[in-house]
This record gives C-alpha cells, sequence and structure tokens, in this order.
C-alpha cells in the first residue's frame, strides 16, 4: 500500500495560510499550500524536536514550527532559518522529510514511495469532477470498500425519489465507481477511499460532471446525507469486529551529519547542480539578469545573502547572490553586471550564454548570513552589490520586520531589479548620481543613529565597503553589527613566508618561498588542482588541511570554517608554521 | 468598569476576555486561585456567586454569572453596531441563541475532558469524548456547507457573533482533553478564521493563526 | 512484568528507585483516601488527622475509605519534602535531593500547580531544561521576538547531578513595573531523572535566586502529572498572583508537549536534530543513556 497514490486532503481544504493535518496509513503529514498555489506534503514532525508541523504557521512561502521558531521552505521542506542563533546560516542542510504531491480531480495525493505516475480515472478524464463532501469513518479501508457496494443514491435529475438502480465497478484497490440510475438519468460518483490507519478511512467521493448551479446544494446534502447513513452502517458494523492495531509508520533516523551538533560548516558542497537559463534579460544598462531552472529535480533550499558559484563556458567560476525572495524555489535568480576589466567572468554571461543553454552551478552557500532578531535593519547596496540585499529586504518584509534598503546608483537606469523594489514599496530607497562625497554624506545621515541591537548589511564596491565601514564605526556602531559581503578578496596577502608541504596522497614535499604561492608550486611540479579567482573569494582550491596551522588570507571561509583549520584556500593562504601536510 | 472575576485557565472565563478584547471594552480582572486555591468555593467568593463558580462581572454595580449570560449582556451593551448579538434580526437572534447551547454542549463534554486530564476531575473520560466527537462531526458538517454558501461563521450572519466566540475556545482546547481535530478540517479552518478576528487575544494553551494574506 | 490484572508495569532499576512527589501536602484533605497511579501501579496515599503520611500500593479497584497506620496493606516508602509528599515503589535512596534555598526563612515555598498532561516524564523536563522556545510558546513573558538568540553555556555534572550553567536570555519585563527588557540569567539542575529546578536571578535580591522546580509524577510512560513548585524571593505577592504566572506559563508548554512524537523521549542520537542551543538537552540524553533509563524513554 505504500507504493499506491492516495488522496489525502481536498483541493478546498488547503486554503490560503491553513496548514491542514493529515495522515496517510497511520504516518502525520503536515499539508500546506504555499501563496503562490504549490502543495507541500510533509511528515508532520519537525526534525528538531518531534513537534507536530500541523500546529505550525504557515506564512505563504515558509512553514515555522511553533516550537522553536524553525523556518521550512516550501517545496524543499530545507531550513532556512533557526533563531536561537541569529548570526548563523545553518551550517547543514536540516530537511524535514516530505513527499511527492499532486492536485488531481479536486483531491491532493501523494503516497509514501509511491511507484509510477499518478493513475487517472477514465470516467473522470472524460468531463469536470465535482467534488462531494469527504467523510471521516472510524473503519477500515477495507470494510469501507467493502459496505460501499451496497452504497445507494439518486441521480441528480430524480434526487427526491428513491430506489435508484446502482452498478458498481471496482477501480483498483481504493476506488468505487457508482452509477446510480433512475427514470432515464444517470449519475456516476467515484469514491476514493484513504486509509487513514488501521481502523479509519477517509470516503473522497468525486462526481463526474458538474451539476447545474441551482441544484449545486442539494446534490450536496444529499450525498452527505446518504454518505452519512452509509458510515452509521459501517461504524456499526467496525464495531462488532476485532479491534485492530494502529498502523505504526517508521520514523526515519536523521542523517549521521544532522545527529549532532555541528561545530562550523562542515562538508564543502561541490557537487555541481545542471541548470538551465530559463530567462535572461537587461534589468539595468550594464547588468543582466538571469533565471536559471533545474532540469534533474528540486532546487536546494538558500537563505538570504546565499550566492552560486556559476561555471561558466570559458571554464572560469563566478560567484553571484542570488535575488530570490523566501520560498522562492522554482528558479534562482541573479543580477550580472558587465565589468570593464572582465577577465571574462561577466562577459560570457553577457554575451555568450542564452536562454536555453545548460550550466553547472553549485547548491547555494551562505557567507553573508541574515540575522532576524534585529531591532532595525539597514541595508547599504552600491550599485550590483544590491543583489544579496534584495533576497534580504524581502525576507524582512514578508516577516514584518523592520529595515530600509538603500540603494546607490550612478543613475536611474543603473537601477535593477524594478519589479522586486516595487513590491518592497516605501522601505526602500535610491540615492541616485552622487560623488564619492555625496554618498559618504549621505551614509553619514543614514548611520547617525545606532541602536540597540539594530544591524547593518553593506554589499557595493570596495570604497564604498571602507566609507561605509568607518562611518559605522565613527558614529559608534559596533563592530559585529555591520556586515559585509566580499566578492574580491581586498586583504593585502602576505606572501613572504617559506615552508613546506607535505602531500599525503602523492607523498611528495614540496617547498613553497616567499613571493610563491602553494597553488603556484602545485602547477610547477604537475599536480593539478581547479582554481578559479586566485585571490581567495571563490572556494575553487579549496583543499583539505590534515597537518599544520593555516594562515588564512582568503574571504571565503567563515570564522567558523577557519577555526576548525581543516581546509584552506592554496592561492592565498599559507601557514607561519614550518610545514602543512594537505589531502593531495 | 466592568470587574470579570477571572481565572486564566478556564475556558468559560476567557470566553468573556475575548470578546471584551475584541470589542476594545476595559475592565479589571480579580483573579481567582480557582486551582490548586479552590477559592471559587471559599464562603468569601460564595457571598459574590452563592453557586461557587466563576467567571462573574460586576458591571457598575450591575452583576451577572455564567458564561454564555455573560457573553449576551456584554455584546448587548457593548457593541454598538449589533452584530456580535444580533437582536433586532430574528433568525440571526434564534441561530445565535440555538449555537450557544450547542455550546453548552461542548462546555460539558470537550472543556470537562479537559479538566479531568488537566486538574483530575472523576469524570467517565471516554463518555465525554464520545460526546464531543459526536458534537464535533455535527459542527464539522454545518461548517462545510457554511463555507460552501461563501459564510465562515456558525450562524447565517456574514460577522461572527457571540456563539462562534463561545464555541470556540471549547473547540481549540479540545486536544488538552485528548479529543483530535485531525478528523474535522471545516473546524480547523473556522478555529483559524476566529484567531484571526481583530482584536482576537489567546488563552494559554493556544497559538495565534498564521497571519492571513497582507491586505 | 504485569499485575495480577495483566497490565505492565515499570520495572526499569533507574526509575523505580527514586522518590515521586505525588501531591503538595496543603492539598491533601486529612484522613481521606486519595488514589492514584506511579509508574502504572496502583497507590494511595493518605494524611492523617495526626499529620503522618501513609502510602500503600492498591488493587486497581480498590475502594477503601479510612486507613490507619496498623492496618493491614503493601505499605510503601513516603518522606515529606518542600511542600510535597513523596512516594516511591521501589528501593528509593535514603532521602529525597536536597533543595538548600526552601529552608531560608525569608523565601516563600509553594506549589504553584499539578497538571496532568499527555507526555513522557522526560520530555517534560527537557522542555523545561530549553530556553530556545521562549519567544514563540511564552512570548511577551519569557522571551519575545526578535530577541531569540541562544548565548553559550555551559553544562557540567556535580555529585552525579547534571547542571546547565552561565546560562542568559532575554526576558521582557522582568517586572511587572519595567517597560525594558533584561537579560535574566538561568541556572539548571537535574537531581533525579524525573525533577529538574532552574534558579533565577530574582527581581526582588540582585544577591540571591529565585527557585523553580517542576517534580514529574509519572502515571504512565506516556502521562505526567507535573507539580510546579516555587521558592521565591517574594513578600509582596499573593499566591493567587505568584501561581497565574506559572500556571500560565506551563499552561503554554503544553500543547507544544502533547503534540511531540514520539511521545517518549529518543536516546538515539540519530532520532532528531540538535543544534548548540540543546547542549543541556543532548547532556541530559546522555545521562539517562549512562543511567540505563528504559522507561518514558526510546533507548537508542
Amino acid at each position: 500500500m505504500t507504493e499506491a497514490w492516495h488522496p489525502v486532503a481536498a483541493s478546498s481544504d488547503l486554503p490560503l495560510r491553513h496548514t491542514f493535518h493529515g495522515q496517510l496509513l497511520g504516518r502525520e503529514l503536515a499539508i500546506w499550500r504555499a501563496d503562490g498555489g504549490f502543495v507541500n506534503v510533509w511528515e508532520n514532525r519537525c526534525l528538531h524536536r518531534g513537534v507536530r508541523l500541523s500546529i505550525g504557521l504557515n506564512d505563504g512561502r515558509e512553514l515555522q514550527c511553533q516550537y522553536h521558531g524553525w523556518r521550512y521552505a516550501s517545496r524543499t521542506a530545507g531550513c532556512t532559518y533557526i533563531p536561537a542563533h541569529p548570526a548563523d546560516a545553518p551550517a547543514r542542510t536540516i530537511c524535514n522529510r516530505s513527499f511527492l504531491a499532486f492536485e488531481r480531480y479536486g483531491l491532493v495525493w501523494t503516497g509514501e514511495s509511491p511507484a509510477g505516475e499518478l493513475p487517472t480515472v477514465e470516467v473522470l478524464e472524460a468531463a469536470d469532477p465535482f467534488g462531494l463532501r469527504n467523510l471521516p469513518v472510524n473503519a477500515s479501508a477495507e470494510l469501507v470498500i467493502e459496505m460501499l457496494h451496497g452504497h445507494g443514491f439518486q441521480p441528480n435529475a430524480k434526487l427526491d425519489n428513491f430506489g435508484a438502480e446502482i452498478a458498481v465497478q471496482s477501480y483498483g484497490e481504493h476506488c468505487r465507481v457508482l452509477s446510480a440510475m433512475a427514470g432515464g438519468s444517470t449519475t456516476t460518483v467515484v469514491f476514493f477511499v484513504q486509509p487513514v490507519d488501521a481502523s479509519r478511512s477517509v470516503i473522497r467521493p468525486v462526481m463526474v460532471g458538474v451539476p447545474e448551479p441551482l441544484v449545486q446544494t442539494d446534490v450536496l446534502r444529499h450525498h452527505n446525507a446518504k454518505l452519512t447513513e452509509l458510515r452509521d452502517r459501517i461504524e456499526s458494523e467496525a464495531a462488532r469486529l476485532p479491534a485492530l492495531q494502529p498502523l505504526s509508520a517508521a520514523i526515519e533516523q536523521v542523517p549521521i551529519h544532522l545527529s549532532e551538533v555541528p561545530i562550523g560548516a562542515i562538508g564543502r558542497r561541490k557537487a555541481p547542480l545542471r541548470v538551465q537559463v530559463a530567462r535572461k534579460w537587461q534589468t539595468a544598462t550594464d547588468i543582466v539578469a538571469i533565471e536559471f531552472e533545474s532540469i534533474d529535480g528540486q532546487l536546494p533550499t538558500f537563505q538570504p545573502g546565499a550566492h552560486i558559484d556559476v561555471h561558466l563556458p570559458n571554464g572560469l567560476v563566478r560567484q553571484y547572490s542570488l535575488t530570490n525572495g523566501p520560498g522562492e524555489l522554482t528558479h534562482y535568480r541573479v543580477g550580472v553586471k558587465l565589468e570593464a576589466e572582465s577577465r571574462g567572468g561577466s562577459a560570457s554571461l553577457h554575451e555568450t550564454v542564452r536562454e536555453g543553454d545548460v550550466v553547472a552551478i553549485s547548491e547555494p552557500r551562505n557567507n553573508f548570513p541574515l540575522r532576524r532578531d534585529s531591532l532595525r535593519t539597514v541595508l547599504i547596496a552600491g550599485g550590483i552589490g544590491v543583489t544579496p540585499l534584495l533576497a534580504m529586504a524581502q525576507a524582512l518584509h514578508h516577516n514584518d520586520l523592520r529595515y530600509e534598503l538603500h540603494y546607490f546608483a550612478r543613475a536611474d537606469d543603473h537601477v535593477a531589479f524594478r519589479t522586486i523594489l516595487d513590491e518592497l514599496g516605501d522601505s526602500t530607497q535610491a540615492h541616485l548620481g552622487l560623488s564619492p562625497g555625496g554618498t559618504a554624506a549621505e551614509l553619514e545621515r543614514i548611520l547617525d543613529q545606532p541602536g540597540h541591537a539594530e544591524h547593518v548589511y553593506v554589499c557595493g564596491p570596495g570604497p564604498m565597503l571602507e566609507a561605509t565601514r568607518r562611518i559605522a564605526a565613527d558614529r559608534g556602531w559596533p563592530d559585529e553589527a555591520v556586515h559585509f559581503e566580499y566578492f574580491q578578496n581586498a586583504t593585502e596577502i602576505d606572501d613572504t613566508t617559506s615552508f613546506e608541504i607535505n602531500l599525503a596522497r602523492s607523498a611528495l614535499t614540496l617547498r613553497v618561498g616567499s613571493g610563491e604561492t602553494i597553488l603556484e608550486v602545485l602547477h610547477q611540479h604537475g599536480v593539478s588542482l581547479g582554481s578559479s579567482c586566485e585571490q581567495g573569494a571563490c572556494g575553487t582550491c579549496s583543499v583539505a588541511v590534515l597537518d599544520g596551522e593555516p594562515l588564512h588570507q582568503d574571504v571565503y571561509l567563515s570564522e567558523a570554517e577557519r577555526e576548525l583549520g581543516d581546509q584552506m584556500m592554496v592561492c592565498v593562504s599559507r601557514t607561519n608554521g614550518k610545514s602543512l601536510t594537505l589531502d593531495i | 468598569m466592568i470587574t470579570l472575576y477571572n481565572w486564566d485557565l478556564s475556558v468559560n472565563c476567557y470566553k468573556q476576555r475575548l470578546l471584551l478584547s475584541i470589542l476594545d471594552v476595559e475592565y479589571e480582572s480579580i483573579p481567582v486561585d480557582f486551582y490548586p486555591g479552590w477559592e471559587h468555593k471559599s464562603a468569601e467568593f460564595k457571598r459574590i456567586n452563592p453557586l461557587g463558580h466563576i467567571p462573574v462581572i460586576v458591571d457598575d454595580g450591575y452583576k451577572l454569572r455564567d458564561a454564555h449570560a455573560i457573553l449576551t449582556y456584554l455584546a448587548s451593551k457593548y457593541d454598538p453596531s449589533g452584530r456580535w448579538y444580533p437582536a433586532s434580526d430574528p433568525h440571526l437572534l434564534g441561530e445565535t441563541a440555538q449555537w450557544m447551547l450547542f455550546a453548552e454542549g461542548t462546555t460539558n463534554t470537550a472543556s470537562a475532558a479537559r479538566l479531568h486530564v488537566n486538574l483530575g476531575y472523576e469524570f467517565d473520560i471516554e463518555v465525554l469524548r464520545e460526546g464531543a466527537h459526536e458534537l464535533f462531526r455535527a459542527l464539522d458538517e454545518h461548517l462545510w456547507f457554511r463555507e460552501r454558501e461563501g459564510l465562515d461563521w456558525v450562524t447565517s450572519s456574514p460577522h461572527p457573533t457571540i456563539a462562534d466566540l463561545a464555541i470556540f475556545p471549547d473547540v481549540m482546547l479540545s486536544e488538552e482533553g485528548g479529543i483530535s481535530r485531525l478528523d474535522y478540517p471545516a473546524i480547523r479552518r473556522w478555529t483559524d478564521r476566529v484567531r484571526r478576528i481583530e482584536g482576537f487575544v489567546v488563552m494559554p494553551g493556544m497559538f495565534e493563526a498564521a497571519k492571513g494574506a497582507p491586505k | 512484568m504485569t499485575t495480577a490484572t495483566g497490565h505492565a508495569v515499570c520495572t526499569d532499576p533507574a526509575i523505580l528507585n527514586q522518590w515521586y512527589a505525588v501531591a503538595a501536602i496543603p492539598e491533601i484533605s486529612v484522613a481521606q483516601v486519595h488514589r492514584t497511579r506511579l509508574l502504572d501501579s496502583s497507590v494511595a496515599y493518605s494524611v492523617t488527622a495526626d499529620g503522618e503520611c501513609l502510602a500503600w500500593r492498591t488493587a486497581p479497584n480498590d475502594a477503601t475509605v479510612t486507613v490507619d497506620a496498623s492496618s493491614q496493606l503493601d505499605w510503601l516508602p513516603t518522606r515529606t519534602a518542600f511542600g510535597y509528599l513523596w512516594m516511591s515503589v521501589g528501593e528509593p535512596p535514603p532521602d529525597v535531593f536536597e533543595v538548600q534555598e526552601s529552608a531560608e526563612p525569608d523565601r516563600r515555598t509553594l506549589n504553584a500547580a499539578t497538571i496532568g498532561i499527555a507526555v513522557s516524564a522526560p520530555r517534560a523536563i527537557e522542555n523545561f531544561l530549553d530556553m530556545a522556545h521562549f519567544p514563540y510558546v511564552h512570548p511577551h513573558m519569557l522571551g519575545e521576538e526578535p530577541h531569540t538568540e541562544v548565548a553559550d553555556y555551559t553544562t557540567e555534572l556535580r555529585n552525579g547531578e547534571l547542571w546547565a550553567v552561565d546560562c542568559r536570555f532575554y526576558q521582557p519585563k522582568a517586572a511587572v513595573s519595567s517597560t525594558e527588557g533584561v537579560m535574566a540569567e538561568y541556572l539548571y539542575r537535574v537531581p533525579s531523572p524525573y525533577c529538574a529546578m532552574l534558579y533565577k536571578s530574582s527581581p526582588g535580591d540582585a544577591e540571591r535566586m529565585d527557585v523553580i522546580g517542576i517534580f514529574v509524577h509519572p502515571i504512565s510512560e506516556e502521562f505526567v502529572r507535573a507539580n510546579l513548585f516555587l521558592c521565591l524571593l517574594d513578600d509582596v505577592s499573593s499566591d493567587t498572583t505568584i501561581r497565574r504566572f506559572q500556571q500560565t506559563i506551563f499552561s503554554q508548554d503544553k500543547p507544544i508537549l502533547e503534540n511531540q512524537y514520539p511521545k517518549r523521549l529518543p536516546l538515539d542520537p540519530r532520532a532528531e536534530t540538535p543544534i548548540r542551543a540543546d547542549k543541556m538537552a543532548i547532556a541530559y540524553r546522555r545521562w539517562l543513556t549512562d543511567l540505563g533509563v528504559t522507561y518514558g524513554v526510546i533507548p537508542a
């Protein structure tokens, strides 16, 4: 039975922002519709402490657990936010169990591990389905099915008569098609029976063809009354039979990496995803917007501030922030600015990549997590730096948290993603055509009053980051309240040290002298290792460290990852010690 | 000023707090240590209500007891719109009275089961649970057909009435008495709607509903 | 093991050989027989006119109405401590654990509530040891969004008891008069598997801490009556006022606990996903594993 498809709710059971409590074969389900229409069927249990998600809050894009406020994204059931640790991006993908779901004939269908496509019922394909009232019954599905042979009702044209002739047709294990014939008219109803538990079921009847509007209520009442009579008969029969043990639906173990508290971000997500460029358009002067759609499954969960690596046709890897709002997982949307001094990254996306092309991207990674425990959040964007802040602004907006988005751009035609900005409304403000002095004056004004538990997020060109950081410090903003994201490594790289590297797998010991990088030495000795930006920003040349203490000079690893000391970016990072042992 | 003799964990007191909050009427709450203090059975309290139960209100010297009577009084006096207690419409008034009586049933089954589980009252719990399920089946059916008519509440008024408020707490806390609402999807949707009424407040044991769509 | 009437009773020595608070003494009517269950066994207790506490095992359908110390009954050991009658259906240690503060003369000691909850005892204890849920389950009382962060704290074993120290959490309106929130400080202590205490900075005394305890009376593996013990530095508020706050807190936790499943606490680390804030929960689950507890839990 776990391989079969079963109806678990009526489509009309899922109104806006409601969480439906369902059950199938003993397993409880939390079923909810996102504002966009997508129906989520999840195991009714938060992975954290086992609390039913059916008491959680459907905010239209995410479901929030009632116990600790953890948020799970529509479509993936992946966790996007853990309020107890607001400064951390969830270091691992915590995912509640979810099941495939389809809507057909006005019902929501799912299965534990359904084999094959959702089957069709021919009579319902031929005419419009009309949902009757569903009826829970305290009896096994087998008994309900058995006693449906013997159920009777009147055709729609003869509701006031009685004694219609009934023809029953079996349609698989849990479906019976009954036709009532009287005085030349016929009405057919398909009865789906959902096995809720060993001794509980729901009858979900769907009429073939929609009755005339004027008689609809009478038809509904007629069938409800007839089914209620049937239910009474079934339940008195069930009461005479020996009681059945409730089914026990096994709870899956969580994966090993979710069973322990993470020390830092664990695991480099290297497996590339294949995506298709679904849409590409000019969103502002020199900026194209690109939407990637998955071609082999659901896109993974992301958090606001996250970016993806895009593997370009010319072999380069570039990082782009996602501009998506919460729960928006049908595509990833990025903005790409054509850089005058492009080394081939932005130019490739602007000129070469077309709609329909397939490219490889990484899973989203978040070096720029958004706290949601801030009393006010100030987002400061410069030019293309607006992209991660757009994702943040949409999350804050949707969660009704206080924020303002300041968008500095050269001119009106340089303002990207207008549609998103329009939806955000009054909390966004554009600052156009300002000189560096004018920008600084505006930043002074914006950052004038640091408040308790307020946070600033800034993304933009280097000089603007520096100006923001300086002004914020002058105005008394604490360091930890001002958050930056670097796409470029502005750190001055110290390459004066010299040391040895032991390559554990190749059994080689090499010397890295001052002025050389580990990456260069590796390449000189024929050790192949992928690299891209070669400035410690992209993460491509990450290598596992088995022994020795790395001196990190990249901007890719988070503080927690640095503390772990088990990986390093060999294009810029080195050691102050005598040697490093690398897993190469 | 209204004085409400109140215990925070009592559904019947909560019904008054809920209506007063929705109507935005100020009141003074006098906590009665119903449990474990059994203050409502004290000689002192019996001078206020000889029957020894709560809630009781005193409004400018006028004293009234019994949850559903107080709801009727408060709505009649403090709701100028006349919607919460639709006294001017005979049909709606009749339906309101009918569903207020239904609420007596849910109180005596679902909420009694809650007292058994929470406080150890000696009742026949299986009888209470069966009784509650019987009422819930009827309510779910009724609300499903209301939805089909485009109506949201127990009466045929387009506006909620005190009957909704009288039934709601017994239903919303039924699971504390071991009465699951899994089989009553129309009731579950109605509890969302009640919890989205402007001025709604929770009582301990229930949570707010997810916000509706932005207006 | 089953009784003569055929229902299963607890056989877990780690749980059997403990003291359990079954009633607050001021709430026990004198010279009457009170019946309850403890670890699936039917028991009864009575306080004589002389103030002597008696407890004995009964048949499930027992209807005895009066007893005295000379009656021929299957007597059970009893103690009185912190205003509760404690009993055991196993071989308990000589005394109930200590709560030194309860002897301090300027403290108020009272039972705030005894509430039945359809959950296992360890789930109820774990909830009591958790701070991260305050803004969501006790909004405007013990926590408030967006102040949701759980700062790092330390867990340790002290003389066989489990402790969490240096715990801090944002609390809105620490006192009725205050308008701004404060960082409240907490210490948690688990002296026996089904009892837990918290020590919390007192609004009334900067130097000392209020003590709040949960003494779980396990009726069965999946149903408990939780006794909420208060030992406060407050000579102003009435009993009613004090109880009101705590009863509300308790009642807010109840729907969470009753919506957790499985109802028994899983000890397998791969049953649920912890985060740093759950350090105490992890330590508690490990501690129960080390004690060999099998009742009320799903052993790993």
